[in-house]
């Protein structure tokens, strides 16, 4: 950290009430800790947060209870602790009955911390004098119906809390300045547009692209539901805006190597990887007046390689030295190293523009950024593993992703459709929904994919179309068309003549000669079972996180769920967020999406990123090491341990001491645990409150 | 379970009540049929893979995902009283395929074992009871085939409870633990005097 | 040379006897020596005893388990129905307590315990493990090579199926006894449904049998649609099914096929170079002359 700040004048306020027991934030804290014991004067409020507590705990038993224990000046209960009458008790008590700390017992703190810490405020405390008690999440939920087991949790739930609180000690959270710049990895329509609105806010942001082009799935699909717009069309525009908007450096063929730093102050380094070829740019800048890549395209078709085109799920070639397709930003040939042969027709043909370098080598790049957008989208799930459907063996079965590319205009088949065995028109297609979705045999994915509905609907469209005298069979086990003009969307197509089969498909098999599929389903409506043959069978495979992503979360710290999507803060109130501060998710990499949630997902995340960004600085919990200067020896031992870098050893008055950086240091203990002197004191979670706890809870209420 | 409407006999059938009723439904029925089976057809979403997947289905009435249904909402009669239901060949294709990871083909084994404690049992699998009770063997040894065994070189009954009878008692003494020696006798005689 | 102990079941002893002859040799050929397990009685028919009480077909296949455990050799068996018993109650017993305890409380009665010291195995399994035997072993054994002739392989249910019970990989598109068909000279020939039931387990055979061989019937037209000159399989009840069941389909149905139908370890046998007259091919009901043209 550049900046790091040395200013110690950072001393507590000191209240008269608590007779300045409390040491001082960092100078002062560790020359006296834990004392006023006989002055701790702790509040017990306990929530009922209706029936969800006081369903299954007595109140009156525990508070009465709280009333005995030790340092218990005053304890009240309230139905919703956390209402501003709630809030206003504990307020009004802190002022009244003269109180050093505050417990409440309710729910987890990381629901309710935040408020109650403002409230302890409010009456004039130090809001780090809170301690909670969490009765519900660990207590009346988990012990429904053991109503006296749960009272008895309680209890000693309080009693471990009181013991902290009537140690707690002033603690002031420390400011840092946020650096005015964000990231966005990953630039499909989540992230460009996560990067347009942080760019428009005047925030400079770098938008990381993985592969050579942005656009993402989005710019892979034909048509677009309910609407049935063009896909490409109403992209490319926004495409377009992120190649030229001015805050927003994009940067395509990159990944994420590294990440430093905390919020306000990421250091991320990223691999530019060997692309072979300069932008003009780059050329410029290297001297090559005029020259660099102008996507004119005339190495392609020298270069004697093929190789099977990812864009175009591999069913049209693309040349060792390529573009996915027209429309790319940005416009810029990338060699394919693993394949190319470097015989250097492409070079030769280049000419002066000097374009391409085939001994170009991955360059790593460090970008300073105040927060971090995660936008990694998904990958289709490798649905063969269903081998009842035959995907991968038998030709004519594609997945949804497949059928796209395969009626697009600007597609392998220039959008004639055609099923793959024979380049034949299909006149009967059937359109298997939760292909992997919704399956709990650990084989497939036990979630909705969430837009499998809506995208199948439209494939029916899509065939009406474009093949007279088509017919299509969509089988469901139920619709899911949740969406603004969804229901409707599914009216319209059931008019054009879609055929509904409400059952799933058991299995489907291969006429050896035609290459027809016979799908064996039940008509669950009609209580018989179907055997159909078709033409083409599309599966609309489940989606799964993108494969870099689980690397690229854990760069960043976040966390994710059982099924590898990434973990919000919070479903519901912090669907942006996550539990790493700075760090935010857009679109599909939280969990499945169509586009206009993944687009509101992503302008969501990019105003929750601007945040700290226009605020100037953020505050950081005040957990950090402290280091008692006249107990420390200056082994140096925990300076190696620290997995933060944020611990060094300094001269002081002659000595050797270890010195914190406090805004780098995220409070782990593991120093504090290790210090053999005992010289390092872990703040709002220092060994005496710890003992108090662990002593509370062994010897249990004896006073 | 038709509500009685005090019609003329054939009119209380053709009219009678096809409504589901709550009191059809027997919980325990669920959770016994779950705990034989060691499967949870409680989990079943009706998607009717399983029928399709059926080799009876497409040749008869019988519907292994109506038999999940039933073992869902505890319709005991229902189920237990269906002649359908013994018309499962256990192929275990609908188990393989199950999106909710179901067993149904273990579904219909547990309703089966339950339909046998009402003496609902088809006669030929009391008659293989029968007949390793006495011999050790569902398909027992027979002249032609023991002329065709020597004439291989081999003994004319195999090396099991046909050569070494002695081990026939274990047999009978864990059939009749069951008492199944003697309900398996009294049910095919009174279906068949 | 392996040694497992052998449990016959009831349908390759009693009535395709060259089955029960051609796997001792075969085994033999390929290192395994196939030792007699004295007192074994029927698995028992998972279909019948199952869906009587599973706790008299858990009792009465511990007993079998246990006959093996007394000698301290795993099982080979060459039936898929008796697989599904002996395997399936092996591995339930293994894995539940309870039930161990409450079949062991029952065996008590004759002295025997149930330990889980055995493992089960099919003998087609352990001919196409490449550690046994593997399907190169196999093709070094031939003698008689069945070249020039279609063979269809049917895998029937109980030995792959439930699929996450077992370990035997796809029970949609597999392949591996092809191969080992392969390895004999024959062209293994893939026809429509071949995962089909043969129509026989769950006491349907006995319970409905024109609704069994229907089933049966339909494995019977895709068989023929795909030109083969026999059939073969790894079950003594499927072959029964599709043997003795064209005969019945013939009397039910008045369809006749005279599609020989020959267990894997017989048309083993016969690479190798044993005789008809050694596998008893003539007590099968459907004649296997046809095939044995094109082959002898």
């Amino acid at each position: 950290m550049a900046e790091k700040k040395t200013k110690k004048e950072t001393a507590p306020k000191k209240k008269e009430a608590t007779k300045a027991a409390a040491p001082a934030v960092k100078a002062a804290a560790p020359k006296a800790p834990a004392t006023g014991k006989k002055e701790a004067r702790v509040g017990v409020f306990i929530c009922h947060c209706g029936t969800n507590i006081a369903g299954s705990i007595d109140i009156n038993e525990v508070e009465a209870y709280a009333k005995t224990l030790p340092d218990v000046a005053f304890a009240a209960n309230y139905q919703y602790v956390c209402s501003t009458p709630g809030q206003k008790i504990i307020a009004d008590a802190i002022k009244d009955h003269n109180l050093t700390g505050t417990v409440v017992a309710a729910c987890s703190p990381r629901l309710h911390e935040p408020t109650f810490r403002t409230a302890t405020k409010e009456g004039g405390l130090n809001p780090f004098r809170f301690e909670m008690a969490n009765i519900r999440e660990q207590g009346s939920w988990v012990h429904m119906h053991d109503r006296e087991g749960a009272t008895e949790k309680a209890k000693d739930a309080i009693r471990i809390a009181v013991a902290k609180a009537a140690l707690l000690e002033d603690l002031i959270p420390k400011s840092v300045p946020v650096e005015k710049a964000a990231i966005v990895v990953g630039a499909g329509v989540a992230g460009m547009q996560a990067a347009l609105d942080l760019a428009n806010a005047g925030i400079k942001t770098y938008l990381i692209e993985k592969t050579p082009s942005i656009g993402g799935r989005m710019s892979q699909l034909d048509k677009t539901f309910p609407t049935l717009d063009c896909s490409q069309c109403i992209l490319t525009p926004k495409m377009v805006d992120v190649g030229r908007a001015e805050n927003i450096e994009l940067m395509t063929y990159t990944e994420v190597e590294s990440v430093e730093g905390y919020i306000g102050n990421f250091d991320v380094t990223l691999r530019k990887k060997a692309r072979g070829v300069l932008s003009m740019a780059e050329a410029e800048a290297m001297g090559i007046s005029g020259g660099g890549c102008n996507g004119c395209g005339d190495c392609e078709p020298v270069c004697p390689v093929i190789k099977p085109n990812p864009f175009e799920m591999n069913m049209k070639p693309r040349k060792a030295i390529y573009i996915y397709h027209p429309q790319v930003v940005p416009l810029l040939y990338t060699v394919d190293f693993d394949s190319c042969i470097k015989c250097n027709l492409c070079v030769d043909v280049c000419g002066d523009k000097k374009a391409i370098d085939l001994e170009m080598k991955d360059e790593l790049i460090k970008v300073k950024v105040g927060t971090a957008i995660l936008a990694l989208g998904y990958d289709m799930f490798p649905i063969e593993k269903k081998d009842e459907w035959g995907y991968m063996k038998y030709e004519n079965v594609v997945n949804s992703l497949e059928f796209e590319r395969l009626i697009c205009a600007s597609g392998p088949t220039g959008g004639h459709m055609v099923r793959p065995s024979d380049g034949q028109t299909p006149k009967k297609v059937a359109f298997l929904l939760c292909a992997g979705s919704r399956d709990n045999t650990g084989i497939g994915k036990p979630y909705c994919s969430r837009f499998c509905c809506m995208y199948s609907l439209k494939h029916a469209h899509q065939i009406y179309e474009k093949i007279p005298g088509v017919q299509s069979y969509l089988f469901y086990m139920d619709i899911r068309s949740f969406g603004k003009m969804y229901e409707e969307f599914y009216y319209r197509i059931q008019d054009e003549g879609a055929k509904f089969i409400r059952g799933r498909v058991a299995n489907i098999l291969e006429d050896p000669v035609t290459k027809n599929l016979i799908i064996n389903a039940e008509d669950t409506l009609l209580n018989r079972p179907v055997r159909l043959e078709v033409d083409m069978v599309v599966l609309a495979a489940a989606v799964q996180p993108s494969s870099d992503t689980d690397r690229t979360r854990k760069l960043f710290g976040v966390s994710c769920s059982l099924d590898g999507w990434l973990l919000e803060a919070h479903p519901k109130l912090n669907p942006c967020g996550t539990t790493t501060a700075g760090v935010y998710v857009a679109g599909v990499c939280q969990g499945p999406k169509d586009i206009p949630d993944t687009v509101a997902s992503a302008e969501g995340a990019a105003s929750a990123a601007s945040i700290p960004i226009h605020m100037g600085e953020v505050e950081l919990e005040p957990y950090f090491a402290q280091c008692i200067e006249e107990k420390c020896a200056g082994c140096g031992m925990c300076v190696n341990l620290c997995p933060y870098q944020a611990l060094a050893l300094v001269e002081k008055e002659g000595r050797k001491v270890m010195e914190v950086t406090e805004a780098k240091c995220k409070g782990c203990g593991t120093c504090g645990g290790f210090c053999p002197g005992g010289a390092i004191w872990m703040q709002h979670f220092a060994t005496p409150q710890i003992v108090a706890q662990i002593d509370a809870f062994l010897l249990g209420g004896v006073k | 379970m038709a509500r009685t409407k005090g019609y003329p006999e054939a009119l209380e059938k053709k009219l009678a009540d096809t409504r589901l009723y709550e009191d059809e439904s027997h919980p325990e029925f669920t959770k016994t049929v779950e705990k034989i089976s060691m499967t949870i057809p409680h989990m079943c979403f009706q998607c009717g893979t399983c029928t399709a997947s059926c080799p009876s289905a497409p040749r008869s009435s019988y519907r292994i995902r109506k038999f999940v249904r039933r073992a869902l909402l505890g319709l005991e009669d229902e189920a237990l009283t269906d002649p359908d239901l013994w018309l499962c060949t256990t192929c275990y294709s609908c188990t393989d395929r199950c999106p909710r990871d179901i067993a149904p083909t273990d579904v219909i084994m547990a309703m089966r074992n339950l339909a046998f404690k009402r003496d609902i049992i088809p006669v030929n699998f009391l008659k293989t009871v029968q007949a390793i009770y006495t011999t050790g063997h569902g398909v027992p040894n027979n002249d032609v085939n023991r002329a065709a065994r020597k004439k291989l070189g081999m003994n004319a009954d195999p090396p099991t409870t046909h050569a070494f009878p002695q081990y026939v008692k274990g047999i009978q003494y864990i059939l009749d633990y069951y008492e199944l020696k003697k309900n398996a006798d009294r049910i095919v005689k009174e279906r068949e005097g | 040379m392996r040694e497992y102990a052998f449990f016959l079941g009831c349908i390759a002893p009693n009535r395709y006897p060259g089955a029960e002859s051609a796997s001792y040799k075969t085994a033999e050929k390929l290192g395994i020596k196939l030792l007699d397990l004295e007192g074994a009685s029927c698995c028992p028919a998972p279909g019948a005893f199952g869906s009587i009480d599973l706790d008299i077909w858990y009792a009465m296949a511990a007993r079998n388990l246990v006959l093996a455990e007394q000698m301290k050799k795993d099982i080979a068996l060459i039936c898929n129905g008796c697989y599904k018993s002996i395997w399936e109650v092996n591995h339930k017993l293994k894995h539940h307590p309870e039930l161990k305890e409450r079949v062991n409380e029952v065996l008590k009665g004759i002295d025997m315990e149930f330990k889980g010291t055995i493992d089960v195995w099919h003998l087609a399994e352990l001919f196409y493990d490449p550690e046994i035997v593997g399907v190169q072993k196999i093709r070094d054994s031939v003698t008689v090579s069945l070249e020039g002739t279609r063979i269809a392989v049917h895998y029937g249910c109980h030995l792959m199926k439930p699929k996450k019970e077992r370990h035997f990989g796809t029970t949609e598109h597999p392949t591996w006894l092809e191969e080992m068909v392969a390895a004999l000279g024959a062209e293994p020939v893939e026809y429509r449904n071949k995962m089909l039931c043969c129509g026989a387990g769950g006491g349907v055979r006995g319970y409905d049998i024109v609704h069994s061989l229907d089933i049966t019937n339909e494995k019977m037209i895709n068989l023929m649609e795909a030109k083969v000159d026999a059939l073969t399989e790894v079950c003594p009840f499927c072959q029964l099914q599709f043997d003795r069941g064209q005969i019945e389909i013939e009397e039910k149905f008045g369809v006749k096929y005279g599609l020989p139908v020959l267990h894997y370890c017989e048309l083993l046998g016969l690479a190798q170079g044993m005789s008809p007259q050694e596998l008893a091919l003539d007590l099968h009901g459907i004649s296997c002359e046809p095939f044995l043209q094109k082959v002898l």
